[in-house]
């Protein structure tokens, strides 16, 4: 049983890293979580799980990370603070520990009228960024909100995520740094189609000298057909994706625009690997995980190293 | 509405505009039709109220008129703009007690021809007369 | 000020369905000011209700009273020598006026005329946009007036969330992202370097209290 953050030591290494997400079922079935495990397992570093996302009611980012762990995987705990109060946020933390999960990624969460519950009451007692720091305190200071100190402190591996394609672009280096100075180890960014404007911001936050003070992973999300990129263009908050590549998706008959899609994301990848500052990708194959040992092959990253 | 349309209760509420005279001319109306008529005349159309409305259906009238200026011509601009929203307004809160919303009409008034206000209110009058609405 | 709007006649009709004396009382305050319950509101709501117990054969009287504000013993003590006379009270003053009516007068049926939503300002003729929340805890001078609790769909202290896009909120397009605003408010004033802090976690007791907050002040008792 790994007792370390697979990804940490990666990092650390100085490997290029490489995560994949695993969306967990809208049902109880343990089984469905532990057969995505198996198709990612020797392909990746770590699976990040996501926790109830767009608001849609899944089985547990923490049930589907204890699962995973028992399968032999490094999970990536997704927690969003829109579902839970700073109580049961750090009780969690602690769980998570306890389990043997080393990696927490922090984020806001996409609005409960998203969902399929959007009568909920969205809590946000806490934000993502007060997240990151509840964190970093409960392991580096051994103590919750307020003060009071833990008998055993956490031991967690801390990500955020960054949106170089949201607005006000100006802005997101500095919320990078803001998330950094918060505690945040690793990032991971929203799936990237825009190469060029990623550079940008990549040359922004290279200026804010936070290239040597975080691990920067970036995003990518194979496209599974020209719909799907016209969808997300269109409905999904936060995308850029350029004409370019839609039409380039669409230029392709139907049954041949999984490929193309693969290949898009595997020359994005490569793309990745030569940037400065860029330690890894993580790959959001949404309900397509068997994509994933793909890409990850046609990207000459496997085998994955020995750490 | 069961009554024949001879029968009913009419309030015109209008602006002044329309006829500098209205105040003369719509004595023959008023002799004629007595109580079952009533001029409302205002400074302009965009200063009725919804309550105004309100009042004037409880009491009793069975159809209430707004007669506004053309559009473009309102010589306050947009009085009549207004007036338009007021009625809705009105005509809204009277569906929700299960009326008609007929029982209230706006009328905007074609640019051009100058009618009197007796003529306005006679052509609307006959109008009904020939209406479906009885 | 309170912001507040009238419930589906309907609903009001059944509130006051076994009565036949109805006192409507309106509130000169917040409620008039939004258009919902003030002296014209008191009105139009009177009209349509006398309307349709007529046209439905009921015997139904209304009485229409509007007081300067309803939330105050001074005022509310108007009622004092004419509400034995009615059924119940339909008011038209956001809840707190509805309640503190009822505690003058516990023995007489009360009931809303209105769905009180929120605080807020009267952005234009007609508009009224929610931009308070009461959390007890004013911080608006490190967001450059611009409330994060109120206008921020996610409360965010930290923001902006990644769905931001074009200075919109991502539930819904007409809807400012708050914290876009923030920034660049903060920019165009030279103080981005509020920005530079996490700003930590909010004390909610202040907001949500122990029950019913209240403000308790010696020097102004009697």
């Amino acid at each position: 049983m790994i007792t370390e953050s697979r990804l940490k030591k990666v990092l650390h290494k100085g490997d290029f890293a490489v995560t994949a997400e695993c969306g967990p079922p809208k049902g109880a079935d343990p089984e469905v979580v532990r057969s995505k495990g198996k198709i990612l397992k020797n392909h990746v570093d770590s699976v990040n799980v996501t926790d109830n996302q767009t608001g849609v009611v899944r089985l547990s980012s923490l049930a589907a990370c204890a699962l995973l762990k028992a399968e032999g995987l490094d999970p990536v705990l997704q927690m969003v603070v829109r579902d839970r109060n700073r109580i049961a946020l750090q009780s969690d933390v602690l769980g998570a520990s306890a389990l043997g999960i080393r990696n927490i990624l922090c984020l806001s969460g996409d609005h409960q009228c998203f969902g399929n519950q959007p009568q909920a009451k969205g809590v946000f007692d806490i934000d993502s960024v007060q997240l990151i720091q509840t964190v970093r305190r409960m392991r580096d200071a051994g103590e919750v909100i307020g003060g009071d100190k833990l008998a055993s402190p956490p031991d967690l591996f801390i990500g955020a995520v960054a949106n170089p394609f949201a607005d006000p672009f100006k802005y997101r280096a500095a919320r990078l740094a803001t998330k950094v100075e918060a505690g945040a180890e690793f990032i991971q960014t929203q799936c990237i189609f825009n190469l060029k404007r990623f550079k940008e911001w990549m040359a922004l936050v290279k200026e804010y000298g936070l290239t040597n003070k975080v691990y920067i992973l970036g995003g990518i999300t194979p496209i599974k057909s020209a719909r799907m990129a016209e969808y997300m263009a269109k409905q999904v908050a936060g995308m850029d994706i350029p004409q370019e590549v839609i039409d380039r998706v669409k230029g392709v008959p139907a049954k041949e625009q999984r490929q193309e899609g693969i290949k898009i994301a595997v020359e994005a990848i490569q793309a990745l690997r030569e940037m400065d500052g860029v330690h890894g990708v993580h790959i959001m194959a949404i309900e397509w995980e068997e994509a994933v040992p793909q890409i990850v092959e046609e990207a000459k990253l496997f085998p994955r190293p020995q750490v | 509405m069961d009554k024949k349309s001879g029968d009913l209760n009419i309030a015109i509420f209008f602006c002044r505009q329309l006829d500098p005279d209205q105040d003369v001319n719509r004595r023959t109306l008023e002799k004629e039709m007595g109580e079952r008529i009533r001029f409302f005349p205002l400074p302009c159309s965009g200063r009725i109220d919804s309550l105004h409305l309100m009042r004037a259906l409880e009491a009793g009238a069975d159809k209430v008129y707004l007669v506004t200026c053309p559009e473009g011509a309102c010589h306050y601009r947009e009085g009549n703009l207004r007036a338009k929203k007021r009625i809705a307004y009105a005509q809204s809160l009277i569906q929700e007690i299960s009326l008609d919303r007929d029982r209230l009409e706006l009328v905007v008034t074609a640019p051009g021809k100058r009618l009197t206000i007796d003529e306005l209110a006679r052509e609307l009058l006959s109008r009904d007369d020939k209406g479906a609405k009885a | 000020m309170i912001t507040a709007e009238r419930k589906p006649i309907a609903e009001i009709k059944e509130m006051i369905a076994a009565c036949k004396k109805v006192l409507v009382v309106g509130c000169g305050s917040c409620v008039a000011e939004c258009a919902a319950g003030g002296e014209k509101e008191v009105g139009l709501l009177s009209s349509a209700l006398r309307m349709d117990a007529k046209a439905s054969g009921k015997d139904l009287e209304i009485r229409e009273m509007t007081l300067d504000r309803q939330c105050v013993y001074e005022f509310i003590d108007q009622l004092t020598d004419v509400i034995d006379q009615y059924d119940i009270v339909l008011s038209l003053a956001c809840g707190a006026g509805v309640q503190a009516v009822a505690e003058v007068f516990p023995k007489v049926p009360i009931v809303p005329a209105l769905n009180t939503t929120f605080l807020g300002e009267t952005k234009e003729a007609g508009l009224w946009i929610e931009n308070c929340r009461g959390c007890g805890d004013c911080k608006l001078g490190f967001f450059a007036a611009v409330c994060p609790v109120t206008r921020c769909a996610k409360g965010l202290f930290n923001g902006p969330c990644g769905g931001s896009r074009t200075d919109r909120c991502e539930v819904d397009p007409d809807v400012p992202c708050a914290w876009q605003l923030i920034i660049s408010r903060l920019e165009a004033t030279g103080r981005l370097d509020l920005l530079r802090k996490v700003h930590p976690p909010a004390d909610w007791s202040k907001q949500q209290g122990k029950g019913p907050r209240k403000i308790s002040r010696e020097d102004q008792r009697a």
